[in-house]
């Protein structure tokens, strides 16, 4: 299970918003490349239809594999009144092979993304990871060195956390609480709630460079 | 660590029996075998789901899944048709589940006790089906734990095979242990012994066990 919310923020404001992570979560980021494959099952396999994505991350010396499920997200009256989405989620590293593994069991590849960006992990009530990334498509299969921005000019934050059925109101509690202190440069949501950015998004990343701005060098 | 499994292959006529398996475990430890413990590995058969049975042959045939006793937070798939294993955290088994593309059908234990003889390791078991609990077979694993590497291993464990064979012989049992060195280099698996070839090859025995099952009812 996770807890998760999105946003989106404009690239000239990144720095800024790198500069506000840093005094918040008190840890150095971690640059993320990460390509993402997003593989369907083939027509006749299954009852119904299933998804999995296939993670690949390209920032480590050896690229290492993880397999990903995301699974429905909590409804109703209790779903509605939190402010971020509770989803299942199941996760299992992976040896290389697994790609090849998935199309001999009968899935296709629907859309692959490569995530470009970084990632703060830390602490606050609940192991929260905010990453923040550039999205970008391939214009050759699998051909991640030609990757081109899927929205030029914009970048995706993504604040997650782990949760359990026994925590996952403490756990969005954490969220959406450390998730205020981000509210002057952007606004974060339920996936698929779009928002925009934000109107004070300029006047705050100008604030926090001509603070910060020497500290990230 | 470097591994050979083996598996009893009755004589013509002849099945498996406890019997077969206590006179087994009173070998090793005639050959002054220390008993360590209990061991457990798992495999499982996984099916697709289909919404038309016509098109099966689209999908692998022999997709098993197995654990390890050695690691009990990986699970090892492998595709033995097409020469894949793949090693995965144990959760990889709750992500089948929900994607319910493959279901689980039949699955087996392999479950005994483990021995030491100085540099080597031997592992005893009954193969027993979960769903019936009876004695499908027996295997032993013989595990030679200094070096990893099968060209500097082979020799050895082969010179110790033969200890345990003749050792064996003298009970006169109605049948012996085959081991059958699959072609790891297939599989894209490297000289260094990992538990992926352990993997592979109780995929390797799943087959052998089945033929003689056949050729018994035959």
């Amino acid at each position: 299970m996770e807890c998760v919310v999105q946003g989106i923020i404009e690239t000239q404001h990144v720095e800024a918003l790198e500069i506000l992570l840093l005094g918040l979560c008190g840890v150095h980021r971690v640059r993320l490349r990460v390509h993402e494959l997003c593989l369907k099952s083939g027509p006749n396999l299954g009852s119904e239809a299933s998804e999995v994505r296939l993670l690949c991350d390209l920032e480590q010396p050896e690229p290492t594999w993880t397999v990903r499920h995301v699974g429905g997200s909590m409804r109703g009256a209790g779903a509605d009144q939190i402010s971020v989405l509770v989803r299942t989620m199941v996760e299992s590293k992976v040896s290389k092979n697994v790609l090849r593994l998935f199309y001999l069991l009968g899935y296709k590849l629907d859309h692959e993304l490569l995530r470009v960006g970084f990632a703060f992990h830390f602490q606050r009530s609940a192991q929260i990871t905010v990453t923040v990334s550039s999205v970008n498509k391939m214009l050759k299969l699998h051909a991640t060195d030609e990757a081109v921005p899927v929205t030029p000019g914009i970048q995706l934050v993504e604040v997650t956390a782990p949760a359990s059925a026994e925590n996952y109101n403490e756990v969005a509690a954490a969220v959406s609480s450390f998730c205020e202190y981000l509210a002057p440069l952007l606004h974060l949501s339920k996936p698929g709630v779009s928002t925009g950015v934000v109107p004070t998004a300029a006047a705050a990343a100008a604030s926090l460079m001509s603070y910060g701005g020497t500290t990230i060098m | 660590m470097y591994i050979r499994v083996l598996h009893w292959q009755p004589n013509a006529g002849h099945t498996v029996s406890s019997q077969i398996l206590a006179e087994v475990s009173q070998c090793v430890e005639s050959i002054n075998g220390v008993k360590e413990g209990k061991w457990k590995a798992t495999l499982s058969f996984y099916r697709p789901v289909l919404k038309e049975q016509a098109n099966a042959a689209e999908f692998p045939r022999d997709f098993l899944g197995i654990s390890l006793p050695e690691q009990p937070s990986k699970y090892y798939f492998v595709l033995r048709g097409q020469r894949l294993v793949l090693e995965a955290d144990s959760t990889i088994q709750t992500i089948m589940e929900k994607l319910q593309s493959y279901k689980t059908r039949v699955a087996l234990n392999f479950e005994g006790f483990q021995y030491q003889l100085g540099d080597f390791q031997l592992r005893v078991g009954k193969v027993v089906s979960i769903q019936s609990e009876s004695l499908r077979g027996i295997v032993m694993e013989m595990e030679y734990r200094p070096i990893s590497s099968w060209e500097k291993s082979h020799k050895i464990m082969g010179e110790f095979f033969d200890i345990w064979q003749e050792a064996l012989s003298k009970r006169s049992l109605p049948g012996h242990f085959v081991h059958m060195e699959p072609n790891f280099g297939e599989f894209g698996l490297s000289g260094q012994y990992t538990l992926q070839h352990t993997a592979v090859q109780y995929a390797t025995i799943m087959l052998q066990m089945i033929a003689t099952a056949q050729s018994v009812r035959n």
